[in-house]
Formats: structure tokens, C-alpha cells, sequence
């Protein structure tokens, strides 16, 4: 829901009085109506549902607050079953399990189950045709797997099951399906490159996608897709773009625990109770960075943010900080700390760090001597962050100050949910 | 301000639009028809936000465009079945 807000809705208020029962329902009915009628516009075909989205129920309103979700998704109420009027959206209370968007498309894991709505013109949603659907609607072909796992790009869409396939669908021009040619599925189709290794997580791009693979020594991650601003990290030149998966480079001897994904303005991430490793990809039309935190480290490739030039494979940060968690927009990302502190990395266009209190706290070393500037966020003073998220361009944090959101970044359609369309600089 | 400078091979045809597109962070797509390209237009917009984006291309590269990224398959493959794990 929070998703179909970015897309054109002048004119139009938001409701923020709480019906009850009906508040994220209701937002998700004007925001999709929107999108219909933008994609109406593109498109000149009927979304294939066309029917409205009900009301999700009458209970009560509650917002999800694990932290394994991005802050800036509303969720419908948890209902273990039910009711034969209400959607079929049923969100299982798993704490293992993600739940995952993306700008225009949801992928939601209900106990294995994978729901798909939103843009489906490049036939994303999986569901064998390549038209939008207002209503979520199981992803039939994947009905006999266990999904653990999904990411949602720009225009294809990754699924990883429990015994570690990987299927992918959606457009596959830039090779980002990973079946080894350039064209597009509206299924899903296993990727047969890893048919005997353990995928454990996908992480899908604008263009590209990452695929993290379990070792019993060690983990690796995959790229595929469009490469040219070294986002797959699997070459030490610019390379356009390969249609088979291939390893990236330079993280061997790396455990990997969890990788996690922007997709395109939505955050979704695995959080495991014990572990501090993530790997971020940005979804950047072309111009992906990933971030990967092995044991707390740093790695960086693909477009540099800011003014730093670009990286081809994996290059580790020499930095005295230890971060637990990354978040990605497309031209930020943003660090946050075993003790709470977050730091921002590039960030000029939107919600940048004022001038005056920009420090440079990271040196890059890499063969290009890159310097990636890394800045402490202001008015966060004495506050504990307990997680990011990013937007394209703007920003989320849910600090332990009761569970306080705070946002920044670009205002322009509502997305930082302060009741205007203003820019924020800091966190409010 | 630019958000973004865009080479024109890195920018979708888009057929319905009868423009090239690139994707705008808002979720909708930023946009240039040939017509503003060869008259030398070099600013694509986002028909749903503020946002606009420069494209970097040559003269010469628009003239020959009718038939451009053909080489892209874009049609769907049949539903084709999953193998089991």
C-alpha cells in the first residue's frame, strides 16, 4: 500500500482519520485506483482483476511492528484465517518470514504461499500473463514449493524455496532472469544454473539481480543481469551484461548469513536473531551498489555514490565502525551501527546531509582509491536507532524512543508520511 | 536540477508511449519522444512528479532509431513448467 503512494495522486488527500477496521484498506484502494489509471494511461488494458479490493476486515487496526519489516509498509491485520469476505491476504506471524515489495508489485510469503499484485506488464507477477491485478493473487505455478524467500525489481521478480531453487519471471531483456538468454517469463521458471547448489536468498534490481548461495565451507553471491556500472561485482572491467549467473568476486572465505534487498523504493531484509551479516543491493536503473556487511565489514562495488567512481567487485572498507545493518536508495545508503548510530552514505539529491555537519569518516581503499564520504546523521543525538530503511530517495529509521519513526528525503508524493509533500534534510 | 544524465542506449523504447523511457524513483517512468529528440530536446520528464532527467546522445544516433532495441525478446515464453526441486 505504502508503495502506490509514490505514483500520481495530485489532487487527492489522504485520509488519515482511522475508520476502523479500514485505514490501511482504504489507502490501498485510493493508492492502487491511482496506479490503475497511470497504468491505464501506459498500457490502454484493463487490469486483469478490476474488481474493488474489500475492506481487509473489521477488526481493529494494527500496524506490524517487527523489525523485520521496512518502516514504511502498512500491513493489514494478522489474521490466522480468514474470513470468506475479506482478501486473501493472510499474514502468517512468523517472525522468519520477510515480506517483501516493491514499486509496483507485492510479493507477500504467508506460510510458503507467495501473493503477487500490482505492475504486471512485464509479466513480474508470475502468473502467466503479463497484465496488472489490483488484488493479490497466488502465484499458482510455485503452489507445490515452500517459498522462503522473494524480491521484487523494477520488472522481474525472484523466488527461492525452501530446498534452495531459485525461479525467476518477469522481463528478462538484460539477462537479469538468469536463464542464460534474453528473454522474458510470465512464470516462473527455475534457474537451472543452480540446480545443485543451495540458493538461500535473492535480491532482484532495476536491471540485475544477486543471488546468495549457501556453502558448507563458505557463502557466495551471484550476479546476473545488467552490469555496466559493476553492479554484479563479478568482473574486475565494466562488463554489459551476462545472462548466466556468475560468482562474484572477492568474497571468498566470507560467511554469509543473510543478504538483503532495496528493491525499488521498498526495503525488505532477514533479520536472524544472531547474526550481523547483510548485503544490500540497490536497485539503481543501471547504476547499482551493493553493500554487503560480513561480520560488520563494509564491501562496496558497483556505482560509487557520490562522487566516488565506480567499483567492478567487491571492495572492503577500512573502517573502524562495525555496522549491523544497511538500507539502500538510489543515490544514498544509509549505516547503522552495533550501538545505534546511523550514518549516511552519498545522499546529495535528497534528504542530503547539511554541509556544516558532514563528516568524512570513511577512506575507501581500493585500486581506484576511492574515498566514499560517510556522514553522521543530525538530530539523532542521544537517540537509539533500532533499524533503517530507504526509499529511492528518502529515508526511515524506527528509533527505541517507544518506537518513534522518523523520516527524511524526498517529500514530492507523500512517502514521508509527515502530512505534506516537503523535502526534510534530518530525520523528523 | 537534472536528477540524473541518461545515455540514450541505456533508455527503453517504450511502443505504447512512442517514447524512450527511463525509471523515475517516483515509480512512474521518465520520458523524450524522438520528434523532442531530433529537435535537439535533451530533457525527459516524469509525467508524475517534478523530476526530470538529461539525455546524452548524438544527432546521428536518432536519425537511424526506427527499429530500435528490436534485439531485445520481449514476447513471453509459453507458460513453461517448473521443474520440481
Amino acid at each position: 500500500a505504502k508503495r502506490f503512494s509514490n505514483r500520481t495522486l495530485k489532487g487527492e488527500s489522504f485520509s488519515t482519520k482511522r475508520k476502523q477496521g479500514s485505514l490501511e484498506a482504504e489507502i490501498g484502494v485510493r493508492s492502487m485506483e491511482a496506479n490503475e489509471r497511470v497504468n491505464e494511461k501506459y498500457t490502454n488494458k484493463k487490469c486483469g482483476a478490476g474488481e474493488q479490493v474489500q475492506r481487509a476486515s473489521s477488526a481493529p487496526v494494527t500496524l506490524k511492528t517487527t523489525t523485520s519489516l521496512s518502516s514504511s509498509l502498512l500491513f493489514p491485520p494478522l489474521q490466522q484465517n480468514p474470513s470468506p469476505s475479506s482478501p486473501a491476504v493472510a499474514l502468517t506471524p512468523l517472525p522468519s518470514l520477510p515480506l517483501c515489495g516493491c514499486s509496483n508489485e507485492f510479493l507477500i510469503v504467508a506460510g510458503g504461499r507467495v501473493l503477487t499484485w500490482g505492475r504486471g506488464t512485464s509479466g513480474q507477477l508470475g502468473h502467466g500473463d503479463m497484465v496488472n491485478s489490483l488484488n493479490p493473487k497466488p502465484v499458482d505455478a510455485l503452489q507445490s514449493f515452500v517459498i522462503t524467500h522473494g524480491s521484487a525489481g523494477w520488472n522481474h521478480s525472484g523466488f527461492v524455496s525452501d530446498t534452495g531453487c531459485l525461479f525467476t519471471c518477469g522481463d528478462g531483456s538484460f539477462g537479469q532472469l538468469g536463464h542464460g538468454d534474453y528473454s522474458s517469463r510470465c512464470s516462473p521458471v527455475n534457474v537451472l544454473y543452480f540446480s545443485s547448489r543451495h540458493v538461500e536468498q535473492i535480491v532482484c534490481g532495476m536491471r540485475h539481480s544477486l543471488a546468495l548461495l549457501k556453502g558448507n565451507v563458505e557463502d557466495h553471491v551471484y550476479g546476473f543481469g545488467s552490469g555496466k556500472r559493476g553492479q554484479l561485482g563479478t568482473s574486475r572491467d565494466r562488463i554489459q551484461s551476462i545472462s548466466l549467473p556468475q560468482i562474484t568476486l572477492g568474497l571468498e572465505d566470507n560467511k554469509i548469513a543473510s543478504i538483503s534487498a532495496n528493491g525499488i523504493i521498498v526495503q525488505h531484509y532477514l533479520v536472524r536473531p544472531k547474526d550481523f551479516y547483510q548485503f544490500d543491493i540497490n536497485s539503481l536503473p543501471l547504476y547499482a551498489s551493493a553493500l554487503l556487511i560480513s561480520d560488520g565489514h563494509l564491501y562496496i562495488w558497483g556505482r560509487g555514490f557520490g562522487s566516488t567512481t565506480d567499483v567492478y567487485c567487491p571492495h572492503r572498507a577500512s573502517v573502524s565502525l562495525t555496522f549491523t545493518q544497511a538500507a539502500l536508495g538510489w543515490n544514498h545508503a544509509l549505516l547503522l551501527t552495533g550501538d545505534g548510530t546511523v550514518f549516511m552514505l552519498g545522499g546529495n539529491h535528497h534528504g542530503g546531509l547539511s554541509n556544516p555537519q558532514k563528516t568524512i569518516l570513511v577512506k575507501h581503499t581500493a585500486e581506484q582509491s576511492n574515498e566514499a564520504l560517510v556522514g553522521r546523521i543530525p538530530n539523532l543525538d542521544g537517540i537509539k536507532v533500532l533499524q533503517v530503511a530507504a526509499g529511492a530517495e528518502h529515508s526511515a529509521l524506527v528509533t527505541g524512543k517507544n518506537g518513534v519513526i522518523m523520516t527524511w528525503g524526498w517529500g514530492e508524493h507523500g512517502q514521508l508520511g509527515l502530512g505534506n509533500s516537503d523535502d526534510q534534510t534530518s530525520p523528523q | 536540477m537534472s536528477y540524473d544524465d541518461v545515455e540514450i542506449e541505456d533508455m527503453e523504447w517504450n511502443n505504447e508511449l512512442q517514447a524512450f523511457t527511463y525509471p523515475c524513483p517516483c515509480g512512474d517512468l521518465f520520458q523524450i519522444t524522438k520528434d523532442e529528440l531530433k529537435l535537439g530536446e535533451e530533457i525527459a520528464r516524469c509525467p508524475s512528479c517534478s523530476l526530470y532527467i538529461t539525455v546524452i546522445y548524438n544527432m546521428e544516433e536518432i536519425s537511424g532509431e526506427s527499429d530500435h532495441k528490436s534485439k531485445k525478446s520481449i514476447e513471453p515464453s509459453k507458460q513453461q513448467p517448473v521443474a520440481v526441486a
